[in-house]
């Protein structure tokens, strides 16, 4: 037995009390550890931003194509080591209608060049450029649709009206966290053979790999000054350069999350910093007990600080506890699966539950040093003589 | 703490108190609750304090204690000069030579009776098991064997007292102060609990001041001094 000991064990003295105390600072470090989250998240997008990737789209808008014989000329740009583009297809799965995932007509020969860190066993890859109405899905759109190698698929089409039929000739897998791991991808030439003469020969982005990533910013200003003199103009950037543009339109999100945060940790140490006062109020009396046995201000200070941490702990441990449920395998998973292609990697971060620990603990600590310093001043007579 | 000390022997003064003054101030209030007390007690001595509400009993037995100091004059204890020690002293003090008896009791809910009465020996070097030891001595002392794993609330208020008082002679005091301990027991356990002070009296050799308000427990004790508005008679 040491006076911590004790401490540890007068935390549940009012069961009800620090229960309350416990579930609700628990919620408060979820919220935080939610939040948090949202911000690692998305910062891994951007860590794993290819520098070496530049993509480009039509001036105007991101809506409106470009026509296909534009690719050789992103091709021709010294710098250029392989471009490729893509269709935004826009279908939906009949049977899941709300469930969305990204889906879109490539160019076979080179489309997985590009993505490298999207890794394709290469005899799937082999069989399904072959196949023609073949497609390679991620993991995790396969498991959440059930669809397995072989199987026939059915898509409807929402910009490209009519149901398409496919097979899955394979699945990939993500080397990298930020890889949405909820594409369709499938051939160009399907999509495009099926269009009326008319809508043929349009192309949604391109994208080319550059050998040098410090070269990013000049290859992409190369790649519009050739289409400077076209009809149709273009807009180039690297990936790491758009994602920090969009890091920064999101920034005023972030300092909102922030503040959010900051808030959720007063709520925190208020609640814990109640509960602690009130402890030690009620048992003033028996300070002066410890005090006249022969305990001295530094015992007392020690053994309500020593309370105060415990329940901070126990609290903070809940709140963990409660976040790898809530927040990693629901809110998480959900993410992953549905906001893959803006949040693919929706996981906590040790360093968070690390922090809203540790959060927990110091707070309980600094609410409790007031009422803690002021116990321990208190003379012996004074503790003995406060009956409740 | 260093003082001096050496074992009283029985009739020596034990405690000696030299023109005690205690004045408490409330805001621009001074109340002067003992005004030049002299007053001793003899080693080996059982002493009750009685008289009215008010009259100053707990604030003599504070000083005694050592858990107050007097605005003027001397509290000597086993050698100690009371009112010199600093507060830390004091603390030392009271672990080593004083035994508290209170009136309700002041168990800590969470500890079982021997945790309880093992308590001040967490201010001593003493190994754990050494404690535990200890603190099992105490309680069979106040016949309480039965009882070292129940809690405080598993106890009916006369055993909660003898816990309290397995726990003031653990440290093997000097001195055991009792602020009215009967004062919140029916006639049966106050009784025990009288039986038991006057044992540790006779058999034990320990020095007992009792406050009380209650004649029955008074005559138990060897002598029974009356206080009234601060002055012994
Ligand atoms: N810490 C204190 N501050 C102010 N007044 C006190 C304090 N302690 C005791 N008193 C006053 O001193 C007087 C004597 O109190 P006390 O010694 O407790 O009396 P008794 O124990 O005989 O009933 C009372 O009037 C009480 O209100
Ligand atoms: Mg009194």
């Amino acid at each position: 037995m040491t006076l911590a000991s004790i401490a540890v064990r007068n935390v549940w003295r009012n069961r009800f009390r620090a229960l309350m105390t416990v579930l609700g600072v628990a919620v408060a470090v979820m919220a935080f550890v939610m939040l948090r989250t949202v911000i690692t998240a998305t910062n891994v997008a951007v860590t794993y931003a290819a520098q070496d990737r530049v993509a480009t789209r039509h001036k105007v808008s991101f809506i409106m194509q470009l026509p296909r014989r534009y690719i050789d000329t992103v091709r021709a740009v010294p710098g250029v080591r392989v471009a490729t583009w893509a269709n935004w297809f826009g279908a939906k799965e009949p049977r899941h209608p709300n469930d969305f995932f990204a889906s879109m007509a490539v160019d076979t020969d080179s489309f997985f060049e590009v993505y490298p860190e999207m890794s394709v066993a290469p005899a799937d890859l082999a069989r399904w450029r072959e196949d023609r109405r073949g497609a390679i899905v991620g993991d995790v759109l396969a498991n959440k649709m059930g669809w397995h190698q072989g199987d026939r698929v059915v898509l409807r089409g929402t910009i490209y009206p009519g149901d398409w039929e496919f097979t899955v000739d394979g699945i990939y897998r993500a080397t990298q966290r930020s890889v949405d791991r909820s594409q369709f991808i499938f051939h160009y030439r399907y999509l495009n053979d099926s269009l009326p003469a008319a809508r043929r020969d349009q192309i949604g982005w391109m994208l080319a790999r550059i050998g040098d990533p410090s070269q990013s910013g000049a290859i992409s200003r190369a790649i519009d000054a050739a289409f400077d003199v076209q009809d149709v103009q273009t807009t180039s950037m690297s990936e790491r350069a758009m994602n920090l543009s969009f890091m920064g339109m999101m920034s005023g999100l972030f300092t909102a999350i922030d503040v959010i945060s900051l808030v959720i940790l007063g709520i925190l140490g208020l609640l814990l910093g109640n509960t602690v006062a009130m402890g030690v109020r009620e048992r003033t009396q028996e300070y002066g007990v410890l005090r006249a046995l022969g305990f001295l201000p530094k015992h007392v200070t020690g053994f309500i600080m020593a309370e105060a941490a415990a329940l901070g702990a126990f609290a903070g441990l809940a709140g963990l506890a409660l976040s790898y449920p809530v927040v990693q395998q629901g809110l998480g998973r959900w993410i992953e699966e549905n906001q893959g292609a803006t949040i693919p990697y929706f996981r906590i971060e040790p360093a968070t539950l690390a922090l809203a620990f540790s959060l927990a603990v110091a707070l309980s600590m600094l609410a409790a040093a007031l009422p803690a310093w002021r116990a321990s001043r208190l003379t012996v007579t004074e503790a003995l003589r406060r009956l409740d | 703490m260093t003082t001096a000390y050496r074992e009283p022997e029985k009739g020596d003064p034990l405690v000696r108190l030299q023109r005690v003054v205690k004045t408490f101030h409330r805001g621009s209030e001074d109340l002067t609750v003992l005004d030049g007390l002299d007053f001793e007690i003899p080693t080996g001595s059982f002493e009750a304090l009685m008289g009215p509400s008010g009259s100053g009993k707990s604030t003599l037995l504070n000083l005694i204690a050592g858990l107050d100091r007097p605005t003027a004059g001397k509290v000597l204890v086993a050698g100690n000069d009371l009112g010199a020690m600093n507060d830390g002293q004091l603390a030392a003090f009271r672990a080593r030579h004083l035994g508290f008896i209170f009136q309700s009791y002041n168990l800590m809910p969470v500890l079982t009776a021997a945790e309880n009465v093992e308590l001040p020996l967490l201010l001593t070097r003493l190994p754990s098991a050494e404690r535990k030891k200890r603190a099992l001595i105490a309680l069979r002392v106040v016949g309480l064997e039965d009882r070292v794993n129940h809690y405080p609330k598993q106890l009916s208020g006369g055993q909660e007292q003898r816990v309290a008082i397995a726990r003031a002679i653990v440290n093997d005091p000097t001195i055991l102060v009792a602020d009215e301990p009967t004062g919140d027991l029916d006639r049966k356990s106050a009784d025990a609990i009288l039986d038991l002070l006057v044992r540790l009296n006779t058999e034990f050799k320990k020095t007992i001041v009792m406050v009380t308000h209650d004649p029955a427990a008074a005559e138990r004790a060897s002598v029974i001094r009356r206080m009234n508005k601060g002055v012994l008679q």
